[in-house]
Order: structure tokens, then C-alpha cells, then sequence
């Protein structure tokens, strides 16, 4: 807790005048379950992490007030979504107000012609998608944490589709948002100012600038999307290789093939493979001579999608690719969000099942680097697993970013049994996390391709990476938040600020 | 630039992957000296909320360590509060923050209010989805829910209007259904007017309360449907409430005491065999009794809406009355996402002449609730309201005329909110009844009886 008592009361008071009392929570219960998200967390830490007190306004009004008060007062504000981002963006480092957005979950206008819909960014994907889906429309953000992720969550970070190579990632499918800034005041951005506009060369492009900053430049409230005709078919080859190389180049040919449809490519490695052997009924059992397995999805209407399909099973087959058949690749897809990354897969080196929490660290990697940095990276996690069953290897997967196959978002997984968390586990992983994201810059790649790199660890090498970039991004914080109440602490964004502003 | 660190290259098992616990794997993993995992042992001087979260530890921390959070909006009272406070995650991670000491269970007896323990977060879970048969795990967010319930009132920390409805049940044997009106033994059987039903046997039909007092016409439905199939069946001789309400709230001491009640009262009779109409009773007699009485328990317990299924199919009664409405089915939780039970009553409904079926599969009404169960309309009124509403959007957009239940207690609810969208809420067994050329009789409650004299 970072308020003093007193200022607490001063706070709710001030926030009283603008809000109803059901919507400002203050219990030690309510401030618990918004400190943590499914990032590396340290769970023996807990305390250190909470909020001085949450609220939950329905309207951008509304934030607009609550930042205004936080502003004038001087206090942190952490804006909270879905709470399921991968890095710590919603984790409350220094106290403060933590503003929650899903009661802001209305469509709020849907517009057939031009196909948008607007909406508060309480709302999460698949429920908006269930809304679409009467109309024959779909909005195509999809993450792993798809069931439950928020719209304004996907753009305080920026997020990363799996299926972004055919329809774009959230910065592409989000047309513009109303902005509430650290000072209060609400913004429009977009592409010029228009609310449906996808391509506007006016002035700076600020709605970049103001999404995947993880709370520290404001909130979003409310945004316009960009729909899609829902598909009509839907492709979705799984292959098994004896081998890690063949199945590297095969992603790769595929990925260059340019078929319209291709959504995306996932190459499953040797590890991941050993992980899903772990439980043959979570993962259809496969021969032992399957060490690497390559999926492709397409998207289309079903005379595109037919012809593609028959393209990349040619490419695959010229590959040693062998088809996994309809069963499994139409499962396991259905499967993805659910499928890859249970707590009950932890186990000990010596085969003891533990509960062990998914931490994925991701990097966006050039492909002709993917075979180094997957080596480099398991070599750390090995490293770890001499130290400690704490830490367990689940393995690699290489997405495609975009649909030329120049990039890949390349995860490890990494099990972590939290119960045995303490301070010299911590810094273990503290320290393993920044020798991962230094291999990627030593790569040249960049630390982050999908859930930010502000967590402890790898945040210390953003300057490595940004450069002179990183001296704008304090710039540009000290000017739209002069006291540094937005997400204080995150980035290392203190540095914009010469002394003493550290609420 | 940071240069990454390299770590050395041993040539040991770690350098190659490998799964874990496979017989063949080399011996040096077992034997690596571990820096900080150790076996995990109650510290002295716990406290009992450290002691209680203890036997729950890894059940809650296989959802905590988890993070998904796919449960959340599948939750029914998450989908009308938006509160991540009162979220199945939330549930557990109070759990996990008893044991670190972080919380007492008086700090968070009130959150665990706002639970209908329809378990749609279980069905939900990856942990209970992909890996579950393996491991032989469930999430059990349900059961976690009754033991803080439990934990809570033995700690003396009580919410007051279950408190105060627990003391009535105690009272007068059954739940206050009536409010200020009381009900009692002498009027438990009051349903049954007219109908001439014996009393014992060796298959008795389980009325619970609020069919008992209040809808009157659902056991009424179901006594004459199963009397047209020659099907042989009595009264309870002294029918207590199955006590199962009392144990979703936490008084478990009171649950067990009725369901001692009720098992010496069905040996009393020479009773093998109960019918239940009511799918929470179902789920008392079939999950709570056999926990309170282990092998003891050889009670068969029959559920209505699958007896009356198996009668259609073996020819024994036949709809034949068409009911001319347009009907969407509510699947409810205790019997979908409880037990799994969604076939038979659409097998019913099928077999009815007349109906326009508009049907919702059953995996999309994991997310559907009416609000009713888990004691929540008792202290919450409110939310019990907005979840009925929320229900009957869903079926209004399906156009339909008439909401369909099968659970007694989801249907007040429903009807309150099935009145301002100008949508009936029927009883299945009701239906049936109906299609069978059954004049049912008694009370469909306020909004029913009034709604069906205008009809």
C-alpha cells in the first residue's frame, strides 16, 4: 500500500462525488484479485502488488473524473481490462486507484454498410462475437486468451492475433478509440479524426502511439472495429516431421507461398512435442517417431480455401510432411485456446505432477533465427531445471506474424510451481528472463511480438533495444503525464522525470 | 548492446528434450539436488483460515496457477455484476491468499454470496476440458464454494437473511417459500388434494419445497402423468426439505440433520426407491446424502424427467393433446452442467404434438442461468433478477411464446421476468401433462395463475 490511511479517505471522498458507492471497492479481497494477471508473478510478494482501492466506472465520463481526481491528487491510476495479459501491465506496482473497465461492455452502435461496430472496451471477443455472428460478421482478434480477453486490454498492448496474418493484429482491426489522458481530458484517435476511417495521412499517426503502451499514456473507453464476413471455411492441416529441420523448412515454404487465405503457420518443436506427450488424452497420441509437428489455417469462403488448401498440402508432402488427418487437425484447432498450457501438464524432472502456472515469454524473431534462438533459449531453462524442479521446460511454438512469413512470434513456455516461489527463485527467473530477451536483440529481433516487455527482467534491455527511441518514449510520457500517475513504474518511464515525482 | 549470457553446455539430460516420468529416461534426472523446492508443511501457529485453505490448496491453486480466467464470462453472476471480485478465479484465489495469510474468511464470507454453483466455470475450465480424465481432476469451484460457505458459518460469520431463512427451515422442517405464510408437516402434502395418493411404499415421490407450496401444479403434473403410466408410487410418510439448501449455504450441521431425518423416514416405510422432480434434490440425494452416509446409503434415487422419457420410449403414455406454442427449452444448471442431463427432456418435448421447438444446444446454455440456486435469491434478490432477465432476453430473441424448465426453482424467477418480456414459463412436466389430455390443477404461482386465466 503506497496511500497513507488518511489519504485513502480523501481519495474515496473525492471519488464519491463522481461515482456510486457500489462502484468503488475497497476490501483487502477486491484489492487481491486485481493485482495479479497470468504473467510471471511473485506470488510470495502478493501484498506488494495490490491497488489502495479499485473502481468500477461505466462510462468514459466517468474515467475521464476518476483520472481527473488521481491527476489532482496525485495518485496512481492502473487501468485493469481483462487482466489476462502475459507481461505486467495490469499488475499494480505502487498502489493507487486500479480502474476497472468491464462494466463498459455495450455495443454500442453497429453499422452494417460500412462494417464497424462500436463498442465500450469492457466487451470481450467472444461475446461480441456471438453478437456478429446473427449478422454474418466477425471481428477476427484472436489470442490465446480469447474466451476472456477485453477489447481495451488488446489495445493498451497492442495485441497479437493468431490469425493476424490474414485479417491483422489489434492495431490493424481497431479503426479509432475515444482516449481518456493521464491529465483527464478525452481524446479521439484514429486514423485522421474520423471515427471509421482505415487510412488517413493527416498529421501524426497517433493511434500507434497510444496503443501497447500498458497503461501509461491513459485509457481507452470505447473504439470502432473493423468487421469481416464471417468464414465460411475454415482449413487447418496439422503435419508431423521425424525431425525439427524438416518441419523448420516447411513452415517457412508455406508461409512464403503467398495464398490469400493463409491465416497462419504454428511450428510445434521437439520440447513441445515431448510436453504434449505428457498426457496422451489432453494431445492425440502420436508415434514416437513424430518429434515436430506444423499446422496451417486458412480462412475463406470455401471455393478459395479448397485451392489453397490443395497448394499447401503440396508444398508440405515436398517436405516429408505427414498429414495428421481431419480428425486432429480440425480438433486441435478448435482446441487452441484451451488446449496448450494446463497447470496439472508441471512436473518434476523425475515425473512428479505438480501445479505449475504457463509462463510464455515471447520475442518476434526473423525466421532464418528461429533454430538459434530456439536452442539458446531451452539452454537457459535447462540451466534453470539443474538449479530446481521450480522451473519446468513446455516447450516452443513459432508463429507467423504476417502473411510473408518474415517474422515469427516465438514463445517458450515455461511451467513455474508458484507454491515454491521465493526470493531466490524470483531472481532466478528474473535474471533467466532477461538472458532470454537479450538472445532475441542478439538476434535481431525484438523482445516482445505480443504481450509487451515490461515485466521485470527483459524491461531492463528495452533501452538496449529502442535506443534513441527509448528517449522519445520519456518524452512523450513527461509530456502527456506531467505528474507520472498513469501506471507509475512500468518501463522505466521514472527516468522521464528529474526528481521526487514517484507517487 | 547486452550480450546475452551464455549458459554452459552440459552434456547431461537436460541438453535434449525428454517427458517426463517415462520409465526409460536417464537416472541422473531423480537425482539432481534441488536449490529451493522442498515438501510443504503447515507452519505452527497457522491460523484456521490457514488450516481450512490447507485441504484446498491445490485444487485452488490448479486454477490460480491457471490464470485463464475462460470461466469468467460464462459465469452467470459475472455476466450481470462485471465484478472480477465475485469470478469463479476469484473464489479460488481467496483460497490461496487464506494460505499465504493474506485474508481470514471474515473478509470474504460475503463474496462468496455471489454463486449460483451452477458450475458452467467447471465445464469451462481448460484444467476440467483437456486434462482431466487423464489426471482424474475436475475443477471444483462448486465444492469450494460450499466449504468457504461451511467454514464461514462455522466461524460464527453468517449472512443474515440466510441465516435467518436457515433458522426457519429449521422451525418448521421446511424452507419459508411462503414468506410470512407459514409452512409446516400438516400442509406438506396439501398439493395432493383430491388426487388420493398413498402414503409409503416401496418407491415414494420427493416433493421438495417450493413444489410442495408454492408450484403446486409441477408434483401435481408429474403424480398423475406416472399414475396414467401404472407406474406405483407413495407419499413420503414425514417429508422434511432435503436439507440440501442448507448445506449450499453453509449449515451443514442442520443438512445433515434432515437428511438423517429423511433416511430413517424412507427405512421407516421399507422405502428403496425415490422420485425426484426437483433437480437440486437430485443433486442432494445423489452428491450430499452419499457423502453424509457412505455405504449405508442404498437409496435409489430416480429422476422424473428420465423416468418419464423412458416411458415415452417404451410406449407407456403417448402426447397426443397438441399444445400449440412456441417454445425454447431452459436447460437447468443441476441437471446440464451438473450431471450432464440434457437429452431425456428434449426427448419429451420432441414427443409433444403441437410445439414449435426452437432448441439452444446444450454447451451454449453453459453460460444461461435463471439465478435461482445456490441460495442467492435468498440474499440477493437483486442479481437473481437480472440473471432471470438476462435469461429471457435470450429466449426473446428466439421469438418464442414460452420459456420451458424442468426445475422448479428457476421457474419464479423466470416468470417474474417472463412477464415483462410477455413470455409464459412452463413447467416441462406441465407440458406433458397437458399433451397427455391431464387437467394438472393447483398453482403455477402469482405470475403463472395470472397469466394463464388471461391466456
Amino acid at each position: 500500500m503506497t496511500i497513507q490511511a488518511e489519504r485513502i479517505d480523501e481519495v474515496v471522498a473525492a471519488l464519491r462525488t463522481v461515482l456510486r458507492d457500489d462502484q468503488i471497492l475497497t476490501s483487502k479481497a477486491d484489492r487481491l484479485n486485481r493485482a495479479r494477471v497470468p504473467a510471471p508473478f511473485p506470488v510470495h510478494r502478493w501484498a506488494e502488488r495490490l491497488p489502495d482501492l479499485a473502481v468500477l466506472p461505466v462510462s468514459t465520463a466517468e474515467v475521464a473524473a476518476v483520472v481527473r481526481i488521481a491527476n489532482d491528487l496525485r495518485v496512481p491510476v492502473v487501468p485493469r481490462d481483462g487482466g489476462t495479459g502475459l507481461t505486467d501491465g495490469a499488475v499494480p506496482l505502487r498502489g493507487g486507484i486500479l480502474l476497472d473497465v468491464k462494466r463498459m461492455n455495450q455495443v454500442k452502435e453497429l453499422d452494417l454498410e460500412n462494417r464497424t461496430v462500436t463498442v465500450g472496451t469492457g466487451i470481450n471477443m467472444l461475446k461480441l462475437n456471438e453478437q456478429l455472428g446473427k449478422h454474418g460478421l466477425f471481428y477476427p482478434d484472436d489470442p490465446a486468451s480469447y474466451p476472456c480477453s477485453l477489447v481495451g486490454g488488446r489495445i493498451g498492448t497492442s495485441g497479437w492475433s493468431l490469425i493476424g496474418a490474414r485479417y491483422g493484429h489489434t492495431r490493424d482491426l481497431v479503426l479509432s478509440f475515444d482516449h481518456v489522458l493521464p491529465t483527464g481530458e478525452v481524446i479521439h484517435v484514429g486514423d485522421g479524426i474520423g471515427h471509421k476511417i482505415s487510412k488517413s495521412s493527416s498529421g501524426y499517426q497517433l493511434k500507434h502511439l497510444l496503443m501497447g503502451h500498458q497503461g501509461t499514456l491513459g485509457i481507452a473507453t470505447e473504439a470502432t472495429l473493423k468487421l469481416y464476413p464471417k468464414p465460411e471455411a475454415e482449413l487447418s492441416p496439422f503435419w508431423a516431421f521425424d525431425n525439427y529441420d524438416d518441419a523448420y523448412r516447411c513452415v517457412g515454404a508455406l508461409a512464403r507461398a503467398g495464398v490469400a487465405t493463409f491465416a497462419g503457420a504454428v511450428l510445434f518443436d521437439e520440447y513441445k512435442v515431448a510436453y504434449l506427450r505428457r498426457d496422451d488424452e489432453a494431445y492425440i497420441p502420436q508415434p514416437g517417431d513424430v518429434r515436430a509437428l506444423v499446422c496451417a489455417v486458412m480462412y475463406g469462403y470455401e471455393d478459395e480455401v479448397r485451392p489453397a488448401g490443395r497448394r499447401l498440402f503440396r508444398i508440405a508432402r515436398e517436405h516429408g510432411a505427414r498429414y495428421l488427418g481431419d480428425e486432429i487437425s480440425e480438433g486441435d484447432w478448435a482446441a487452441r485456446h484451451d488446449r496448450y498450457a494446463t497447470p496439472l501438464h508441471g512436473r518434476t524432472k523425475a515425473g512428479q505432477v505438480v501445479p505449475m502456472s504457463w509462463h510464455c515469454e515471447d520475442a518476434a524473431i526473423n525466421y532464418t533465427n528461429l533454430p538459434a534462438v530456439t536452442k539458446a533459449w531451452h539452454e537457459i531453462v535447462a540451466d534453470l531445471r539443474r538449479r530446481t524442479d521450480v522451473f519446468d521446460d513446455w516447450g516452443m511454438f513459432a508463429y507467423t506474424s504476417a502473411d510473408t512469413g518474415v517474422d515469427y512470434l516465438t514463445e517458450i513456455d515455461v511451467g513455474i510451481w508458484e507454491q515454491q516461489l521465493d526470493d531466490r527463485a524470483w531472481e532466478l527467473w528474473v535474471n533467466a528472463k532477461r538472458d532470454i530477451a537479450a538472445v532475441a536483440l542478439a538476434h535481431q529481433g525484438s523482445i516482445s511480438a505480443c504481450h509487451g516487455s515490461c515485466r521485470e527482467g527483459e524491461v531492463d534491455l528495452v533501452p538496449d533495444e529502442l535506443g534513441r527511441g527509448f528517449d522519445l518514449m520519456l518524452d512523450v510520457k513527461r509530456s502527456l503525464d506531467p505528474n507520472n500517475i498513469m501506471n507509475p513504474g512500468k518501463y522505466h518511464l521514472d527516468r522521464a522525470y528529474d526528481s521526487g515525482i514517484r507517487p | 548492446m547486452t550480450q546475452p549470457h551464455e549458459p554452459p553446455i552440459r552434456p547431461d539430460s537436460l541438453s535434449g528434450p525428454f517427458t517426463p516420468g517415462m520409465r526409460d529416461n536417464a537416472d541422473d534426472l531423480a537425482s539432481m539436488p534441488d536449490e529451493i523446492a522442498r515438501p510443504f508443511e503447515l507452519a505452527d501457529g497457522s491460523s484456521p483460515s490457514q488450516e481450512f485453505a490447507e485441504q484446498w490448496r491445490n485444487a485452488s491453486y490448479n486454477c490460480f496457477s491457471s490464470g485463464h480466467k475462460f470461466c469468467r464470462e460464462v459465469c452467470p453472476v459475472m455476466q450481470v455484476t462485471r465484478n472480477e471480485s465475485w469470478t469463479p478465479t476469484a473464489f479460488h484465489a481467496n483460497v490461496v491468499a487464506m494460505e499465504r495469510g493474506e485474508l481470514e474468511v471474515a473478509d470474504v464470507a460475503a463474496d462468496y454470496v455471489n454463486c449460483t454453483q451452477c458450475g458452467a466455470c467447471e465445464l469451462r475450465c481448460p484444467n476440467t476440458l483437456f486434462t482431466g480424465d487423464f489426471y482424474k481432476f475436475r475443477t471444483r469451484t462448486v465444492d469450494v464454494v460450499k466449504a468457504v460457505r461451511a467454514f464461514a458459518v462455522e466461524s460464527a460469520v453468517h449472512q443474515p437473511q440466510w441465516k435467518l431463512w436457515n433458522e426457519r427451515t429449521n422451525e418448521r422442517t421446511h424452507e419459508p417459500v411462503l414468506g410470512q405464510t407459514p409452512v409446516s408437516q400438516e400442509r406438506v402434502r396439501d398439493w395432493a388434494d383430491g388426487l388420493d395418493l398413498p402414503v409409503g411404499g416401496e418407491t415414494v415421490l420427493f416433493v421438495d419445497c417450493e413444489a410442495a407450496f408454492y408450484r403446486t401444479s409441477v408434483p401435481r403434473a408429474v403424480a398423475q402423468v406416472l399414475r396414467l403410466a401404472g407406474y406405483e408410487f407413495g407419499l413420503m410418510g414425514e417429508q422434511w426439505c432435503c436439507g440440501g439448501p442448507a448445506a449450499e449455504m453453509g449449515y451443514v450441521e442442520q443438512a445433515k440433520r434432515f437428511a438423517q431425518h429423511n433416511l430413517d423416514n424412507w427405512r421407516s416405510t421399507g422405502t428403496k426407491r425415490v422420485l425426484v422432480l426437483d433437480p437440486h434434490d437430485y443433486i442432494t440425494f445423489t452428491e450430499d446424502y452419499p457423502k453424509y452416509f457412505g455405504a449405508d446409503y442404498d437409496i435409489e434415487i430416480v429422476l422424473v424427467v428420465e423416468l418419464l422419457a423412458e416411458l415415452i420410449r417404451g410406449g407407456r403414455i403417448t402426447p397426443s393433446v397438441p399444445v400449440e406454442r412456441t417454445i425454447t427449452y431452459h436447460d437447468p444448471c443441476r441437471l446440464n452442467k451438473r450431471k450432464g442431463i440434457w437429452k431425456e427432456p428434449r426427448e419429451i418435448l420432441r414427443a409433444i404434438p403441437g410445439l414449435d421447438f426452437r432448441d439452444v444446444d446444450r454447451v451454449t446454455q453453459w453460460s444461461y442461468c435463471s439465478g435461482g440456486g445456490g441460495g442467492l435469491p435468498v440474499e440477493k434478490p437483486e442479481l437473481t433478477a437480472a440473471i432471470s432477465a438476462n435469461r429471457l432476453d435470450q429466449a426473446s430473441a428466439l421469438e418464442v411464446d414460452t420459456l420451458v424448465s424442468a426445475c422448479p426453482w428457476s421457474e419464479r424467477p423466470l416468470s417474474k421476468a417472463g412477464d415483462d418480456t410477455d413470455i409464459d414459463v412452463v413447467d416441462i412436466h406441465e407440458l406433458l401433462a397437458e399433451s397427455l389430455g391431464i387437467t394438472v390443477g393447483g398453482s403455477r404461482g402469482e405470475i403463472g395463475d395470472r397469466r394463464g386465466r388471461s391466456r
